[in-house]
């Protein structure tokens, strides 16, 4: 595992005049337009935007599961042309293979590069070591939490030593508490491994809490809308969720993606109908006000 | 977890996965202490009081039948049905101990699992990768899939003439009956496993760096699994009722000639004597698939 702690930073991802656009029966339909980002070597970039504003869409690009319908994308300038181990994946719906134990689905990605089973048995075991999850090596993913599951995604993403790592919602479907507990892990895992990552959330606290960078998406197509530096120093604690800076950062992308939430829901709801969800019952019930 | 209070407290003084092994293992693996003897019998029958009630409500249940059916064939009961000429069941229990010791009726019973198994495992050696590829390449699923359509709907039963007229022998025959028999849920089966692979585990795979074979043997044949098992099974039945068709109409030995030569003799014990031994291999050869798919799918029994 040496190999991976000693690397010299890499992965650069650049994603330049990105569109993509789905045919359908009554003409294509553009779902990002335009779109231009970057990941630094061993930078922690985190997307945010309101839902289907082609977040994932174009994280899935990056991964080279969806071809760009303009533009490109490169990893460390060579541009991406389908998936590869180079980049990792971490998906939220965990996609652990069922009939692989927890310590065969971290050494699938070594496995499938041919290396000895020898090899592959001590990097996995020191994989899971890092994420606290020696103990459960030899237990097959269904009987594990949804925190522990997708500690294992990271690490079998990891486990091939990939240029960058890319988060799709990652923690979307966990419980605030494990959620919590999850973000310092990754946090912990990037800082050691040194490693670029992508990260894909609607969760505006931890695409703060996480990044280095946070770019903000416009409701479809999207594109983007802003781009958000987190000066927050590091080794960054919970605690600092309650901080000045930190709140002032959150209003400021929270007003960012609440306008692009309205807009994304047609302006079925204005400005003034979400005032009037603000009714002060004076400790009444709702119905018998109405 | 133990807490949010707890838990906020681990947090700040310990690093993040330590305190999570602490906390979510507890979950898993309590520690006890090893419990006395007495205590374990006692828990181990609460645990299983519903499987205890089970086997003895079956046995029970097996036993009544076993009674209706002796005071039905005792006083030859005649109401709507004929009881007049049915074996009960002490004259089957006698044909039996006489039939477990006569070669004849043994290699009966040899030659009917022998045409099974020859037939079965054809069946599965075709069928399931059949299936496995006409569901990754949609060009042979289009071309295989209307025949399958067409032949699938034709009863092993019917293919009996034809089934004479293509093979020299009347053993092979057979064989090819019971193999059209289990041939298609078998097929059948496959293919709707395949159609259900979790497109996300193949992107995994890709991620992984797996290419398309490795793709097809680490993720789409083990996601089929559990339905090429159903497909084998249901394959397995359907073998054995197009197996015992077929003896009847064309056979000469095995387990379902057996029985209707009975009936043409008269020996009317051994007409039941044959229904019953057929039950019991049906039975039988379910069960071992039933446990070759534990000891193939291990992540599936709990």
């Amino acid at each position: 595992m040496s190999q991976i702690d000693t690397r010299p930073p890499r992965g650069r991802i650049e994603v330049d005049n990105f569109s993509l656009s789905y045919e359908t029966i009554e003409g294509p339909v553009e779902a990002v337009s335009n779109t231009r980002i970057h990941v630094n070597p061993g930078e922690f970039v985190s997307i945010v935007g309101p839902s289907g504003c082609g977040k994932s869409t174009l994280l899935n690009a990056v991964a080279g599961f969806l071809k760009p319908t303009t533009g490109s994308v490169t990893v460390d300038g060579e541009a991406v042309n389908g998936p590869s181990a180079e980049r990792g994946m971490v998906f939220q719906q965990y996609s652990l293979f069922p009939w692989k134990t927890v310590r065969a689905n971290v050494e699938f990605g070594l496995k499938m590069r041919g290396i000895p089973s020898s090899q592959r048995e001590r990097a996995a075991r020191t994989l899971l070591g890092l994420a606290g999850l020696e103990a459960f090596e030899k237990h097959y993913p269904e009987r594990l939490s949804g925190g522990m599951k997708q500690r294992v995604g990271i690490v079998r993403a990891l486990a091939t030593g990939p240029k960058v790592l890319l988060l799709d919602e990652p923690f979307g479907a966990l419980d605030a508490q494990t959620r919590v507990i999850m973000q310092q892990i990754l946090t912990n895992l990037w800082q050691r491994l040194k490693i670029s990552v992508l990260f894909v959330t609607h969760d505006i606290d931890e695409a703060i809490f996480l990044s280095d960078r946070v770019y903000c998406m416009t409701a479809r197509p999207g594109s983007i809308k802003a781009e958000i530096p987190i000066p927050l120093e590091r080794p960054r604690q919970q605690s600092m969720m309650m901080s000045s800076e930190f709140l002032a950062l959150r209003r400021g992308l929270m007003s960012l993606i609440r306008e692009e939430s309205l807009k994304a829901m047609g302006g079925e709801i204005n400005e003034l109908a979400m005032q009037g969800l603000s009714i002060d019952l004076h400790g009444h019930s709702l119905a018998e006000i109405l | 977890m133990s807490g949010p209070a707890a838990l906020r407290s681990e947090e700040e003084t310990m690093p993040a996965a330590v305190a999570v092994t602490d906390t979510e293992s507890a979950h898993i693996a309590p520690a006890h202490e090893p419990p006395a003897f007495g205590a374990l019998v006692l828990r181990w029958y609460r645990l299983n009081r519903e499987r205890l009630r089970a086997i003895v409500v079956g046995a029970l249940s097996l036993l009544t039948f076993l009674i209706v059916w002796h005071l039905l064939t005792k006083y030859r009961v005649v109401f709507f049905v004929r009881f007049t000429n049915v074996p009960s069941p002490l004259a089957v229990y006698e044909s039996f101990t006489r039939a477990i010791h006569d070669p004849k009726f043994l290699m009966h019973i040899l030659l009917s699992c022998r045409r099974i198994f020859i037939g079965f495992s054809l069946a599965a050696l075709v069928g399931v990768p059949l299936g496995l590829i006409m569901g990754r390449y949609k060009l042979i699923h289009e071309v295989v899939f209307p025949v399958a359509e067409v032949l699938r709907p034709i009863p092993a039963i019917a293919w009996v003439p034809m089934a004479i007229m293509l093979w020299p022998s009347n053993e092979q025959s057979i064989v090819f009956i019971t193999f059209l028999g289990s041939f298609f849920p078998i097929l059948v089966n496959t293919l709707h496993g395949m159609s259900l692979v979790d497109p996300v585990l193949v992107r995994a795979a890709q991620c992984l760096g797996a290419r398309e074979r490795s793709i097809f043997r680490e993720v789409y044949f083990p996601a089929s699994l559990p339905h090429i098992f159903t497909g084998l099974t249901v394959g397995m039945g359907v073998a054995w009722v197009s197996l015992i068709a077929a003896e009847m109409i064309s056979g000469q030995y095995g387990i379902g000639y057996f029985t209707w030569e009975a009936y043409s003799l008269v020996q009317y014990a051994d007409i039941a004597l044959g229904m019953i031994a057929i039950g019991v291999l049906g039975l039988g050869s379910s069960f071992l698939i039933r446990g070759g798919g534990r000891l193939v799918m291990p992540w599936r029994s709990t």
